[in-house]
């Protein structure tokens, strides 16, 4: 009797700056904008001090890297991707843009490339649900409306 | 707590160049600077203006609503506020009524902080706008330590 193939999907990879890559599934995704307009806010947390207008909407411009790094770090361009996510199970669709470093990549993924979460920087247990391998990298997958909710202190 | 959402008209005051929102209601005048009594003080005050046979304290506070010391040469008016529980005067380089509410969106979860005075964001010609409250003014300056002492 043949092997099941292990379940197969698609996500797109982010890099987060330098060295940070992370993962987030298709779906998720819905814009790339290079060079957009941010607009900084004041009383905001380290992480995430920007606006994006978009779509007639104001979305939080997060810096994933400056979180887990505990520290903002200068950025040599200026790349956001879009993301919607539901707050909560049969909600509507909110979205956030994440400040990124280069263009994502779109990759295959299946059940057999899950791996543990990298032990570095440690607020990956925190912001990631799950990490597949990738190239011998593992690749954590970020947990969206956590981060958009509130959920990085 | 004033409820921004159903505040029909905000007033704009300009502070270091970015627009805060407040509600009109709360706006009680607009007096020169001229008329800023510097040796009446409170604590972070930096004046008096006499208004309504009483004196209300006048502060100045940076674009991201620090306490400063020292008045910027750029601050052109003194707005007087009163939630009906708070009287006092903010020094700003321009404040104006909008002839059309802007849409406000809550502040995203992500960008809370403890002790905000932010309660929502606008999009102005002038910019991204704050809203906040008398109220939230009044808490900051009860609590302000000066940012350029």
């Amino acid at each position: 009797m043949p092997e099941p193939s292990p379940r197969q999907g698609v996500a797109w990879v982010l890099t987060l700056d330098f060295a940070l890559r992370a993962a987030v599934g298709e779906r998720e995704m819905v814009h790339l904008i290079e060079n957009p307009t941010l607009l900084d806010a004041p009383w905001s947390p380290y992480y995430c001090r920007q606006i994006l207008v978009w779509n007639n909407l104001l979305l939080p411009a997060m810096d994933l890297a400056a979180w887990l790094r505990g520290q903002p770090a200068p950025r040599e361009r200026t790349l956001v991707g879009v993301f919607a996510y539901q707050a909560r199970p049969e909600a509507e669709p909110d979205y956030g843009a994440l400040l990124l470093a280069a263009i994502p990549e779109r990759a295959r993924v299946t059940d057999d490339q899950a791996c543990a979460l990298p032990e570095q920087p440690s607020g990956w247990r925190t912001l990631a649900i799950s990490c597949f391998q990738r190239g011998g990298q593992p690749v954590p997958i970020l947990d969206l409306p956590f981060a958009f909710t509130g959920g990085l202190r | 707590m004033m409820d921004l959402q159903s505040s029909p008209e905000l007033a704009v005051l300009v502070l270091d160049g970015r627009p805060w929102l407040l509600p009109q209601v709360e706006v009680a005048s607009l007096e020169p600077l001229p008329d800023i009594d510097p040796e009446v003080r409170v604590p972070h005050s930096i004046g008096a203006i006499a208004y309504r046979d009483a004196w209300w304290p006048v502060y100045c506070v940076s674009g991201d609503l620090r306490i400063l010391s020292r008045m910027p040469d750029h601050r052109r008016i003194c707005l007087l506020l009163d939630n009906g529980a708070d009287q006092f005067g903010l020094v700003c380089d321009q404040v104006e009524v909008l002839a059309e509410p802007p849409t406000l969106f809550p502040l995203p979860a992500c960008m809370r902080m403890p002790d905000s005075p932010i309660e929502a964001l606008a999009l102005l010609a002038a910019g991204l706008g704050c809203a906040t409250t008398t109220e939230h003014l009044a808490r900051l300056i009860a609590t302000a330590e000066h940012a350029d002492a």
